[in-house]
């Protein structure tokens, strides 16, 4: 294997890092160096000991073995504290802001200017702060709290908040997220203008194709093992993706529907202000047709009025032709509609209930059962389990220790369980590393070729084009248009996603 | 736009004001029952209990917590300062340090479980509560302390008349706290833990010391609201203040605290004590509302916080 070279001085070099969470190493003796100024990604998959090394870079959690050296000398940080003191700024993948404190507070939280007693230089912080946000192109009130912001504000806030210390390594763990094109762009740039003032960058992301767009060197982590560390330029996303899962994926599917024609869902005018208004189309037997747009546009809330969440303004569903009316996500679940919603944690997940409880719930309640069998329980969720490979330690273990791909697939196994007409899903891969992400594309597939009616939600634009048959375009609410098969390009979609924007 | 909570607090005291002032107004030249200056000394007097306490409940809300211990920390306080001043012969000034070094124990208490024993803080106050409580019944066994017997006619702390102290003390506690909490990094770390813990942590803030203090500050005002009720009431009793907490919680949601944290006012919780303290004046002065005062303030507290959600959607 080629090892990139190290560019110019080293600036922090991880050695023999080693971690364990009990029985669980989480890093197996990780060494790598970071060059000053060069933007450096660490990718691998869940679990691959990102988060840890991020974490102990972080002042977090100490490595059991092995040091961090900063420009040569073993690098002690105790605190989140420290590691800022010492010029490391942290952007973390949950948006650690604080809701209820203005823009300048967030900025400043725990390392306010303060003088006699810590007395707070409110003025002086509202000027800086509001320097900084200038420099950012950020248009945001200092005083504004932050929960006023929307999402990706708040993430921009992260990085503010890393560069009013004079940061002189800043670390980007999953920072888009939450993003949409137009935001991460702007993220990039801001990204980029810091790299030309010689601010070295780690950068964390599943998102590959970010990693190209922005990075000089990769470094891949595989089940807490170091792999790799590449020259972005002299290699490709494939071969990146082979060394982080370890095996050869399959090739993508960009074929057309060539089923059945009889549509399994449709639905007319569908309206609920101000989500979405007059939205129609069908999905077929056995289609796979994904509805993309940027957020805000409308379709988790349409997916959410189909599931009988919410009630329609307007407009009709049908099930095989037959009009129905669904009151309530039960009526949907009885009438053959399940949907995965894009929050898992909070939506999809009882986090205090075991795996098996998790598993059976939906069919139970699809089936009107009024007595439960704990044994029948058992022996469906061990089934499950075992079908959709999911890795945990038993049907009695809770949701929050699997990783996230094996919780998406408990959201998933706990409705296809209940062998739906209709499966609508939410963002199913987000946040998810590659391996799970496969295997996900797979199931929906196999689904499909079940005769299953597929709609995916999904903002990850390869992979709308990779999974769906057709593509359903919508902005502010309404659609767009449709792309079928080889006509869905990345350019023709974005076009109709943003379509007026651009024009303007 | 930053103090207008506290400003609709002030709106809804004085709309409560105006409404017993008419309701309340007395036929011919008889004097107005309601709208006089002494009775106007004692609503703010017994307010004052509630209020000093409600400072420090107000800190523990809004730092994501909940203290379920100031009435017994209250009673306890009021008896070992009155045990002290009247059994054992100590000097005033002695009596009542000892009394807010018990409330600071009382509180300490509380943080150790919170801060080092990870206890959720309304289990750990919930048995707080009930030792401190037990401690006063010890103490007393079943005895009072009778202050007022004790202290000279027309007793003038700082040449002030006797009634003044103690709402001059909850105005001077309440400014000062409000000013910590507004204006000092210390306030603004509390504000931090109660709006995301974890983001507090990740910040580098220092969360459990600052927790810890919150409730060790909440115990001392419960102290000092224990000595303020232990002279307003001329007597030191192991029953007193009981199930003040509830009241003094309430003041500070309807002062606008938000239960779950990140949001609230030390002078709100206050404002909150005296809308409540004017409603327990004026309702037994009305014919017949005896047996309704209770459910009347409940009420009230429902409709508070009701219209605050409601307005508080609006403006999003």
């Amino acid at each position: 294997m080629y090892h990139a070279p190290v560019p110019g001085t080293v600036v922090l070099a991880f050695r023999d890092i080693r971690k364990s969470f009990g029985a669980v190493r989480a890093l197996n003796g990780v060494s790598f160096d970071i060059a000053a100024g060069e933007t450096h990604a660490i990718v691998g998959e869940n679990g691959a000991g990102k988060s840890t090394l991020l974490k102990i870079l972080a002042g977090l959690v100490r490595p059991d073995q092995g040091q961090v050296l900063w420009e040569g000398a073993p690098l002690h940080i105790a605190s989140s504290r420290d590691a800022l003191e010492h010029g490391i700024g942290m952007v973390y993948q949950e948006m650690l802001a604080f809701p209820n404190l203005s823009v300048t507070a967030n900025i400043f939280a725990g390392r306010e200017l303060t003088g006699c007693a810590g007395w707070l230089h409110t003025d002086e912080m509202r000027r800086r702060t509001r320097a900084l946000l200038d420099e950012l192109h950020l248009d945001v009130d200092p005083d504004a709290p932050a929960e006023s912001l929307p999402a990706a504000r708040r993430q921009l806030l992260q990085v503010a908040r890393a560069l009013a210390f004079d940061c002189k390594v800043l670390v980007l763990d999953e920072p888009t997220t939450a993003l949409t094109d137009a935001e991460t762009d702007h993220l990039f740039a801001i990204v980029n203008r810091l790299k030309a003032r010689g601010v070295t960058v780690i950068y964390v992301s599943h998102r590959l194709h970010e990693v190209f767009q922005l990075c000089d060197r990769i470094t891949v982590l595989r089940d807490g093992s170091y792999v790799t560390t590449l020259n972005a330029r002299d290699t490709s996303n494939d071969a990146i993706v082979r060394l982080m899962v370890g095996r050869d994926l399959p090739p993508r599917d960009d074929t057309a529907h060539a089923g059945e024609a009889r549509a399994a869902l449709t639905i007319e005018s569908l309206t609920r202000r101000p989500c979405f208004a007059n939205v129609s189309f069908s999905v077929a037997i056995g289609e796979i047709v994904a509805l993309f747009g940027l957020v805000g546009s409308g379709r988790s809330e349409l997916l959410e009025t189909i599931f009988g969440i919410h009630r329609p303004h307007g407009g009709r569903v049908s099930l095989d032709g037959r009009s129905v009316t669904l009151r309530s996500p039960v009526e949907a679940a009885r009438a053959g509609i399940a949907l995965v919603p894009e929050e898992r944690q909070r939506q999809g997940l009882f986090l205090n209930l075991r795996l098996v409880d998790n598993l059976v719930l939906p069919l139970r309640l699809a089936t009107r059962a009024m007595r439960v069998s704990r044994a029948a329980d058992r022996r469906e969720a061990a089934h499950l389990m075992d079908t959709w490979r999911i890795k945990a330690a038993g049907p009695a273990a809770y949701p929050d220790s699997l990783s996230g791909g094996n919780q998406q697939k408990v959201v998933l196994a706990k409705w296809l369980a209940t062998g739906p007409r209709v499966l609508m899903l939410d963002e199913p891969t987000k946040g998810v590393d590659v391996g799970a992400k496969f295997e996900i594309h797979a199931v929906i597939r196999r689904e499909a070729a079940r005769g299953t009616a597929c709609l995916v939600v999904s903002s990850d634009l390869p992979e709308v084009l990779a999974l769906a048959h057709r593509v359903i375009v919508m902005r502010e609410g309404r659609v767009q248009g449709q792309l079928v098969g080889a006509e869905a390009t990345e350019e023709a979609v974005m076009r109709l996603a943003t379509a007026d924007t651009r024009a303007a | 736009m930053k103090h207008v909570r506290e400003l609709s607090t002030v709106a809804i005291l004085i709309a409560e004001i105006l409404f017993f002032a008419w309701y309340l107004w007395p036929d011919g030249n008889r004097a107005h029952p309601f709208l006089n200056g002494p009775n106007a000394l004692l609503i703010l007097k017994y307010s004052a209990i509630y209020g000093i306490a409600a400072v420090g409940a107000a800190m523990v809300i809004i730092s994501g917590g909940i203290d379920l211990a100031p009435g017994s920390v209250i009673a306890l306080a009021g008896v070992v300062c009155g045990g002290l001043f009247v059994d054992a012969g100590w000097s005033l000034g002695a009596a009542a340090v000892a009394a807010l070094a018990t409330g600071m124990a009382a509180g300490g208490l509380s943080a150790l479980l919170i801060v080092l024993v990870k206890l959720p803080p309304f289990i750990a106050t919930l048995g707080v509560m009930g030792i401190a409580r037990g401690l006063a019944f010890i103490i007393t066994e079943g005895r009072y302390f009778d202050v007022s017997g004790k202290l000279v006619g027309g007793w003038r702390p700082l040449g002030l008349p006797a009634d003044w102290v103690a709402p001059i003390v909850m105005v001077g506690l309440a400014l000062v706290f409000h000013v910590l909490m507004t204006r000092f990094n210390w306030g603004r770390g509390v504000f931090a833990i109660g709006g995301n813990e974890t983001a507090a942590v990740f910040s580098g803030i220092a969360v459990g010391r600052v927790k810890a203090s919150v409730y060790v500050l909440a115990g001392l005002l419960s102290a000092v609201a224990g000595i303020v009720l232990t002279f307003v009431q001329g007597q030191g009793k192991a029953d007193l203040a009981t199930g003040y907490e509830l009241d003094i919680i309430a003041s500070a949601v309807v002062g606008g605290a938000s239960l779950s944290g990140g949001r609230g006012s030390v002078l709100g919780a206050v404002l909150g004590c005296l809308i409540f303290g004017v409603l327990r004046n004026a309702l037994p002065q009305i014919p017949g509302a005896t047996f309704y005062d209770r459910l009347i303030v409940g009420a009230v507290v429902i409709v508070i916080v009701v219209l605050d959600q409601l307005l508080l959607r609006k403006g999003e």
